[in-house]
């Protein structure tokens, strides 16, 4: 009999245990977005506000608009044949970046910034360049002109004028990292919207996985599907997020490194999932600036990510490795979806 | 004589402690019944200035629209709700992103004008709702 009771007891406590799960949120301002991280477990208020201090203290490191940062001094020496020193996480960064830009020749190039502050994305008008001025700064765009020295810690720019901007790299690495602190704290459950990237740490507290929605880029209300995902992050690109429109032309801030406009390769969205939050960030550029084909490309030869593309024909396009936990929530908007396979 | 005696001497239990097992299984599933209930169907947008809480709105309570004009944020901004639906009318900032993103009306769903430091959260909950939205 007593056996018995304690049996009974065992799910009440489970019951009450589980509305108790510890919980804490930290939104915040950084890298340009707005950022918010979510914890679940013992300590989570403190680990939360470790992983808040890791992604701001590396912002104060990446962005080329703190003036104090390395960015900012690797920028600022550009031509001068200095060779800055530079930090782990930058030169770690700067060195991936570059990788990036020879895998996807054209479509990827942290050295973009110079046509990024042509067409004003940078600052507070934005507004479509002069030719001449759009010209002046494509010539300064080329990752191979980055110079990195491992060995020494060091990189410079070779040509005055030009400029680097982690914009489409650095919250996947600020993921990376945060993870990192909350995996040594012993945090099994997290959510981190690093500016709408999604990292997602473990499973749900109730052991679940996460669903993440892919917003439709027609409609910020709307979703066109629903991912399971664990141990993952989702990262979108789309010319919807920032714009503007010149005499009835709208302009998006995704610029094509080979023509310096606003890239135009059939898609509205691409979502990358990877459990390398880094990759997933920076190829959801990168593809959405190469298109379809060579997307679908790169993932035939490769495992370690999956894709959603929203085309401007109103498809998607999802691999295969998606189709278990994939919802499709389209339909309404007249969206339809196709399942690629290898 | 026979005493009664205290619970910690006794081999087995009695009748009246699983009366008290009973009773404390019936408040646990009252309690997380009564959880649920609390966070049944509701809507609400928060506007947050740089921190701080300056308007709460229960869109699913709204009869008709509001307007809210935003004069102490760096770039002056009008805010407007309607029963179910909120969104940046219009915007002095220099990008215009906030109100490029029309309106919000699901929980989980935020407006963001970055220049202000101004995020519009709606909370609510929806069957079947999501964690987070990428995009």
């Amino acid at each position: 009999m007593k056996r018995a009771i304690s049996f009974l007891l065992i799910p009440v406590f489970l019951l009450l245990s589980g509305c108790g799960v510890q919980q804490a949120q930290e939104q915040f301002f950084t890298m340009d977005t707005v950022m918010s991280v979510t914890v679940y477990g013992k300590g989570a208020e403190e680990t939360a506000s470790a992983a808040r201090q890791v992604v701001e203290t590396l912002n104060g490191v990446l962005s080329r608009t703190d003036g104090n940062s390395l960015i900012s001094q690797l920028n600022a020496h550009a031509g001068d044949g200095t060779a800055v020193e530079l930090d782990g996480d930058t030169l770690e960064l700067l060195t991936f970046a570059q990788r990036m830009a020879r895998l996807l020749p054209g479509d990827f190039d942290i050295t973009i910034a110079p046509v990024m502050d042509a067409w004003g994305f940078t600052g507070e008008e934005r507004h479509v360049p002069e030719e001449e001025t759009l010209a002046q700064a494509l010539a300064l765009v080329d990752s191979e002109k980055l110079l990195l020295d491992e060995a020494a810690g060091t990189a410079r720019l070779e040509e005055a004028g030009m400029a680097v901007d982690l914009g489409s790299i650095a919250k996947g690495y600020a993921a990376a990292r945060a993870e990192e602190v909350l995996r040594e704290a012993g945090i099994t459950s997290a959510l981190l919207d690093l500016g709408r990237n999604i990292t997602l740490i473990g499973s749900k507290p109730d052991g679940t996985s996460w669903r993440v929605g892919i917003a439709d880029p027609q409609d910020d209300s709307q979703s066109l599907c629903v991912l399971s995902l664990e141990d993952q992050t989702a990262s979108t690109s789309g010319g919807y997020e920032r714009w503007f429109e010149e005499d009835g032309v709208r302009y998006h801030h995704i610029i094509d490194p080979k023509t310096g406009y606003p890239a135009s390769s059939g898609l509205l969205s691409v979502t990358v999932i990877s459990p390398d939050h880094l990759l997933a960030d920076a190829l959801s550029t990168a593809l959405f600036v190469a298109g379809p084909e060579t997307a679908m490309e790169l993932w035939r030869s490769r495992t370690d990510f999956e894709l959603v593309l929203c085309t401007d024909q109103g498809q998607l396009l999802v691999t295969e490795g998606l189709e278990a936990g994939f919802e499709f929530r389209g339909e309404e908007q007249g969206y339809g979806y196709q399942i690629v396979r290898r | 004589m026979a005493t009664r005696s205290s619970a910690a001497d006794r081999r087995r239990p009695t009748p009246g402690d699983l009366l008290v097992v009973l009773a404390v299984a019936a408040a646990a599933v009252a309690l997380l019944l009564a959880l649920r209930q609390e966070s049944g169907n509701f809507l609400t947008a928060s506007v947050v200035l740089d921190g701080e809480t300056i308007a709460q709105y229960d869109l699913a309570a709204l009869t008709g629209p509001v307007t809210l004009e935003v004069d102490g944020a760096l770039y002056p901004l009008t805010i407007q709700a309607e029963p179910g639906r909120i969104r940046i009318l219009e915007s002095s900032c220099p990008g215009q992103d906030c109100v490029h993103t029309g309106w919000a009306s699901q929980a989980g769903q935020q407006i963001i004008c970055l220049p202000n430091r101004l995020v519009i959260s709606l909370e609510g909950r929806i069957p079947g709702d999501i964690d987070a939205v990428t995009g």
